[in-house]
């Protein structure tokens, strides 16, 4: 299925400490400080502008002019029911908020949603725009057996 | 067969995989487009399942959905895949690209390996070569068909030959290659000799 990304712009929303993030398309951060509980959501287009298609939070974050520092990074997909997809967990990470983009030079893991797979590796770039990840060192899927179905056969 | 939950064969017909060990995948570098579901391994990459080990210089694979299975996979360049059946057999391919699918249709479980590109299957003391080569992974079959002549050719191993047996190579007046000629079309019924010397005996002699 395929995803219709909302090429709107992201939308930010967070807790901010500091106050220097506002409602709308691409906010800049105002000043230096410290926020805690940070995530930017990006939707669906229509007729799913409602429904998120993904989300991109951290425990904390630092802004360093148009990019935040983040800790404990954690990207969450949606398909268009709502069910949760892929979840991408990161303990750092550089985000630019004009472009949508987060990159590290550390450890990055994917899985899906309901465990059963996932990826890990070093050193990886994410693109929210289109939901694009690269992960460039040491790349190691595993994917757990799963039950059996019946065929009829 | 593949991968696990993504690409283990589902099916009651011939159950692939007694194996609950994981699938796993390795790679130097990796690219997902989650919006698309499909993902390219890129350089050394090496898959280890429980029923085969893959090695190429590049996958690609369409991701399913959470708890789905991997329906579609490529493998592209260096393609060497070993595997291991149910009653132990062994067998080693190599080609140029891979193409892995697997869907059910009307309860009907397909599921399949296709190589291409100097394509060549180890299969026991055989040796086959082909374009493609298709493994049937449901009934373990292996079909290959040429682009021209429509054959697959089998070469047996010449050193287990030699050493499982004793015997004497059998004696023939036939020309090379003749061997395996087909028998002429007839009209007449079994057991009717044609094209014999009638003033000739089965036993050779000539009647007078």
């Amino acid at each position: 299925m395929k995803k219709m990304l909302n090429n709107a712009g992201v939308i930010l929303s967070a807790v901010v400490a500091l106050g220097f993030f506002t409602g709308g398309v691409c906010a800049q951060p105002a000043t230096t400080g410290h926020a805690n509980d940070f995530s930017s959501v990006e939707y669906f287009k229509p007729p799913h502008q409602m429904l998120m298609a993904s989300r991109l939070s951290g425990v904390e974050a630092q802004p360093q002019g148009q990019l935040l520092l983040i800790k404990q990074l954690k990207l969450e997909t949606f398909d268009t029911n709502g069910v949760p997809g892929l979840i991408v967990k990161a303990p750092n990470c550089v985000y630019d908020v004009v472009h949508g983009v987060a990159n590290s030079p550390g450890h990055v893991r994917l899985e899906t949603a309901d465990g059963g797979s996932h990826v890990e590796g070093d050193g990886f770039l994410w693109r929210q725009t289109d939901h694009f990840l690269t992960i460039s060192n040491n790349v190691q899927t595993v994917i757990e057996p799963g039950p059996k179905k019946k065929t009829g056969l | 067969m593949l991968v696990g939950d993504w690409l283990h064969a589902q099916t009651n017909a011939v159950a692939m995989s007694t194996s609950h060990a994981p699938t796993i995948i390795t790679s130097e570098r990796a690219d997902f487009d989650l919006a698309e579901r499909h993902a390219v391994y890129r350089s050394n990459v090496r898959v280890d399942d429980p029923q085969m080990k893959l090695t190429c210089e590049e996958m690609t694979a369409d991701l399913p959905q959470s708890g789905g299975q991997i329906n579609h996979l490529v493998a592209l360049t260096n393609v060497v895949m070993d595997s291991v059946d149910e009653k132990g057999q062994t067998k080693h391919a190599t080609s140029d690209k891979a193409i892995y699918d697997y869907n059910v249709v009307n309860g009907v479980t397909n599921e399949t390996v296709t190589l291409t590109g100097n394509a060549k299957v180890k299969d026991g003391p055989n040796w086959m070569t082909g374009e493609p080569i298709t493994f049937n992974l449901v009934n373990h079959a292996i079909h290959t068909m040429h682009a021209e002549n429509e054959s697959m050719i089998i070469y047996q191993e010449t050193t287990s030959a030699l050493v499982n047996t004793n015997a004497p190579a059998t004696k023939t007046n036939l020309p090379p290659g003749t061997a395996d000629l087909p028998l002429p079309k007839t009209n007449f019924p079994p057991g009717t000799i044609q094209n014999i010397d009638k003033n000739t005996t089965q036993s050779g002699t000539t009647t007078q």
